[in-house]
């Protein structure tokens, strides 16, 4: 009897943090938007999956953002490679968002460091990686010569995947 | 457990060494001894506090000096950043206003700790599991996501650990010998319950895609809404009307503003994605919650405001007190600059650059700093009837407040700076070059509070060793200090 009055509290914000629950994160679950990838999306290949651990594990998601959103700040980026849709990301686990943008956006890295390219394109992200200051004096971004041949492969596999398997945009008006 | 230990021990061993009847002089170490547990959280969350200004620091100078600690994996910018992160949430607001809550919760209840034992243990606990996800983190085991890279198994050691705190409070609850629930007991039921529902969900998933960054946004937003802040306002709610000797501005104002919290706030997580490639009515529901978060907010700053008006005077004299008022600004503050991010059109200026950063250090400095220091102070002086240094505590005070300005200045005023350019064709590394005097000041600005941090922890350590007999001089005897 001593709780008497600790529970309608208890039952009150229970309700409350339930609601909120099924909202955002039972209901997303069951939408097709979400739940369907987008039309010729591409799942990763094994050395894709390696080099997006190595993403992932370097922390490289907070500063480089993957979503191009209709927004003006993105227009650049907009009408280049489209604004991003939530079925681009069916494959991603975990989800690399992001949510600063201290370097570029990375989602259509694959577009301008294009497989086709050859060397040169895998030359140019294998040395940016190693020192960022050898091809822009100004940039912030760590060296990492600490990772083995193979890490920086899988990477430069990875970043060359972003965004290379969209259609071009093609415009509409 | 084994400093409990020790603590008796040496009560026993000065009752066998005083041979003629006296005043116990350790008196006050005797309430020290019921206080156990919350001296380890709260002292571990100081701790933490100065481990992650340190790294901080650290990060901050690599932002324009990325050749300092170059090379090192685990000192890697990717990689301190995060375990920066997860210190201040997991490490300092965490434990040290869990340390708030243990002191609070037997006061309130009018009951004695459930198991003093068991805080003592879970703090240990819970110092050993963020040291060990911190180090994973650094070895490079993070799991990547944000407020969630501590990976398995320590991830699930906080669940486990919070699940121990939370039985230990709530039991506390169930033996209590007064009725009535101030506002502040609200709050930590607030804290406690949920916990382990949303911390196990966004730890412990297999989501992919959208669905996954819906879910590490609910699961972090709580943290800081449901988590955190419920915690610091406890510890306000608590302090503030004891500092003034004044009741509660308005129990029915306090009423409205924590169900109106606990009904927006969990609602926020989405606000993290507005513009993103999420479905609309997830920006929508969280953008409405982030704007209906004026309602609570504005409840606490009536309150708050209501209680220190005509107590002005107490501002002067008493440091603690005014620690609180800047908690209370703080939070203030930061709650409305959040709600104001959520604007879309404001978001799709400012989304993805530093002002995000300034919001939340506001937060965290601003509310979570001063609030604890507050908390600090007015235990050494009010519970322990210890006097620390003014002089070093009024350094501490206005150093801390140049770190918070210098800092969140900096970065609003860059932010909005970036913003701007972004919408006018600008990219992010065409502004790169144009952060670096913004980030030079925030590094200023964190060494400050590191400073300030420093004479904080040397008057508490002064006070707490050399005190006790200062305190009681007129009843204790010179010779019997040991």
């Amino acid at each position: 009897m001593r709780y008497i009055r600790v529970f309608p509290i208890i039952i009150g914000l229970s309700i409350l943090f339930g609601l909120a629950f099924s909202g955002l994160a039972v209901a997303p679950a069951f939408t097709s938007s979400i739940t369907v990838p987008s039309v010729g999306l591409v799942a990763y290949t094994p050395s894709e999956l390696k080099g997006r651990h190595i993403y992932t594990r370097e922390g490289c998601v907070y500063c480089h953002s993957q979503q191009v959103r209709s927004v003006k700040a993105d227009e650049n980026l907009a009408s280049t490679y489209g604004i991003s849709k939530s079925g681009d990301y069916y494959y991603d686990r975990p989800h690399l968002l992001g949510t600063a943008r201290q370097g570029p956006d990375l989602s259509n890295e694959g577009q301008i460091w294009r497989r086709e390219i050859g060397e040169p394109a895998r030359d140019y992200l294998i040395g940016h990686f190693k020192n960022p200051r050898d091809y822009n004096p100004m940039s912030i971004m760590p060296s990492f010569d600490y990772l083995s041949k193979q890490e920086l492969s899988d990477l430069t596999d990875y970043i060359q995947s972003l965004g290379a398997w969209k259609s071009p945009v093609e415009s509409s008006s | 457990m084994t400093s409990t230990q020790t603590n008796s021990d040496t009560i026993t061993q000065t009752k066998v060494l005083s041979t003629q009847p006296q005043p116990n002089p350790f008196r006050i170490h005797a309430l020290e001894r019921t206080d156990h547990a919350m001296q380890v959280w709260l002292f571990s969350g100081l701790f933490w506090l100065t481990i992650a200004m340190i790294i901080g620091i650290i990060g901050a100078v690599k932002l324009f000096y990325p050749e300092f600690l170059q090379s090192v994996p685990a000192l890697a910018y990717g990689r301190l950043r995060p375990v920066h992160v997860n210190i201040g949430i997991f490490g300092f607001m965490s434990m040290g206003y869990l340390g708030a809550a243990f002191y609070m919760v037997p006061r309130l209840t009018q009951a004695p700790l459930f198991s003093e034992t068991l805080g003592a243990l879970t703090a240990w606990g819970w110092n050993f599991n963020l040291l060990g996800g911190c180090l994973a983190i650094m070895m490079g085991f993070s799991k990547g996501k944000e407020y969630s890279e501590i990976p398995f198994p320590f991830d699930m050691g906080f669940g486990l650990l919070e699940i121990a705190v939370a039985g230990n409070i709530f039991s506390t609850f169930v033996q209590r010998r007064e009725q009535r629930l101030y506002v502040s007991l609200w709050y930590i039921l607030l804290a406690i319950i949920p916990f382990p529902i949303y911390y196990t969900l966004g730890n412990a998933n297999r989501f992919s895609g959208i669905e996954d960054a819906i879910v590490n946004w609910f699961y972090s937003h709580n943290l800081f809404g449901i988590w955190l802040t419920t915690l610091g306002l406890a510890t306000l709610y608590y302090i503030v009307p004891k500092q003034v000797k004044k009741p509660l501005y308005s129990h029915t104002i306090s009423f409205v503003g924590f169900w109106t919290l606990a009904a927006f706030y969990p609602w926020n997580g989405g606000h993290h994605v507005i513009w993103g490639p999420v479905p609309m009515w997830v920006m929508s529901a969280s953008v409405t919650a982030s704007l209906a978060m004026f309602v609570p907010v504005f409840a606490t700053i009536v309150n708050f405001g209501g209680t220190a008006l005509g107590a002005l005077s107490v501002l002067k004299t008493d440091v603690s007190y005014r620690f609180s008022i800047l908690a209370y600004l703080g939070y203030a503050g930061a709650s409305l600059w959040g709600s104001s991010l959520a604007i879309m059109s404001f978001n799709a200026k400012i989304h993805f650059t530093y002002m995000t950063i300034a919001h939340v250090h506001l937060g965290f400095l601003g509310f979570g700093i001063a609030g604890l220091v507050a908390f600090t102070y007015f235990y050494l002086e009010k519970s322990r009837k210890l006097s620390y240094s003014q002089s070093l505590a009024e350094w501490h005070f206005w150093l801390t407040v140049l770190g918070i300005v210098g800092y969140v200045a900096s970065m609003a005023a860059i932010g909005l700076i970036e913003g701007n350019e972004w919408e006018m064709g600008n990219s992010p590394t065409g502004t790169m070059m144009l952060r670096t005097p913004y980030n030079i000041v925030r590094a200023i600005s964190g060494g400050m509070l590191l400073v300030g941090q420093s004479l904080f922890l040397w008057n508490i350590w002064q006070t707490l060793t050399t005190s006790p007999a200062s305190a009681e001089k007129s009843l204790v005897p010179e010779n019997s200090q040991n």
